[in-house]
């Protein structure tokens, strides 16, 4: 399939590719899925839904975990009562 | 000066209805049935995930130049520090609607090669949206002193802002793309089917609330350290 990609972005030098002039020749996939594919692509394809809400989430979780290292850096600033020079970048 | 603190009994009562809102944002997206199209099947319902970070981004940048004008206006670090915070969590939200983006192109459009980078215009626009606000962030750690650094980035922010309808939205509409509303393709309305939209719009006001809340906090945060330690180093 990346052939097939390949050959019909090298037609038109200097056009840029219309999107469904590669989808037209390729069709629905006939091989049988391997690999990460077999599960993203099970089920309807729900798993790819899981995957994106668990990267949002994730994201997220980390973003929330990194501001808390701030404050417990604030908080253990203000109990040492010692002040420095400029804050340090976590 | 004074700072502008967030006020924390407004704060708490919006992070628990925006907690709620997005737990009933994610019960929806999986329970509502949603027509199966070719490709696609269950994918559509990344619509309610993947395009809302872009809004939240388009927010987020709006919030965050309007503290560089405010900033200008007044010499107030406080309004510095909210630029430069928005800006942060709007860039978090940036990141994460590209790489979602990227994992819903592989496993549809792209199923059966192993293309994860599709350079699709809006993709591509995105990414160097992203690394024009990364740039903000490197401007400020060069510069020591608070309030020179709060001036030049807030010259700087507002620049990046202005590129943000032009990279995100008028550009890729222009070129042959696989996101809807670009040469060639329908606009959104007419190929998401109205149902969608049920959850759609929640979750884009639910993921905007988010972004405000975590905004909120990384402000709070910022303001101790400077009360403390008379200066933020983003």
């Amino acid at each position: 399939m990346i052939s097939v990609i390949q050959d019909t972005l090298q037609t038109q030098p200097g056009a840029s590719t219309r999107y469904d002039s590669i989808w037209a020749h390729t069709g629905i996939p006939s091989q049988q899925p391997e690999g990460l594919e077999r599960i993203m692509l099970a089920e309807d394809k729900l798993y790819v839904v899981l995957a994106v809400v668990l990267i949002i989430w994730f994201g997220i979780v980390y973003f929330i975990l990194r501001t808390d290292r701030k404050l417990s850096k604030v908080e253990r600033s203000i109990e040492s009562g010692i002040p420095s020079e400029t804050a340090r970048h976590t | 000066m004074q700072l502008l603190v967030p006020n924390l009994k407004r704060y708490q009562v919006i992070r628990t209805v925006v907690l709620v809102w997005m737990t009933a944002v994610v019960f929806g997206a999986f329970l509502l049935s949603i027509p199966r199209i070719n490709i696609l099947e269950h994918t559509a319902r990344n619509l309610y995930f993947h395009v809302p970070m872009w809004f939240t981004l388009m927010a987020a940048a709006v919030v965050s130049a309007y503290h560089s004008v405010r900033y200008l206006g007044s010499s107030d670090i406080a309004r510095d520090i909210r630029a430069a915070e928005a800006a942060c969590v709007g860039v978090l939200f940036g990141i994460l609607g590209l790489i979602t983006g990227i994992v819903w192109a592989r496993f549809t459009w792209y199923e059966g090669t192993n293309i994860w980078w599709n350079f699709d215009p809006k993709q591509s626009m995105a990414a160097v949206q992203l690394l024009i606000y990364g740039g903000y962030f490197v401007l400020r750690s060069t510069i020591e002193d608070p309030q020179k650094r709060a001036r030049m980035g807030a010259v700087y922010n507002l620049f990046a802002f202005v590129t943000l309808p032009f990279l995100l939205y008028v550009l890729p509409r222009q070129m042959d793309s696989l996101h809807p509303g670009a040469e060639g393709n329908p606009a959104f309305s007419e190929i998401t089917h109205p149902i969608m939209r049920l959850v759609f719009y929640p979750a884009v006001i639910g993921f905007i609330g988010l972004f405000w809340v975590l905004y909120t906090q990384r402000v709070r945060v910022a303001f101790l350290r400077q009360r403390t330690q008379g200066d933020i180093e983003l």
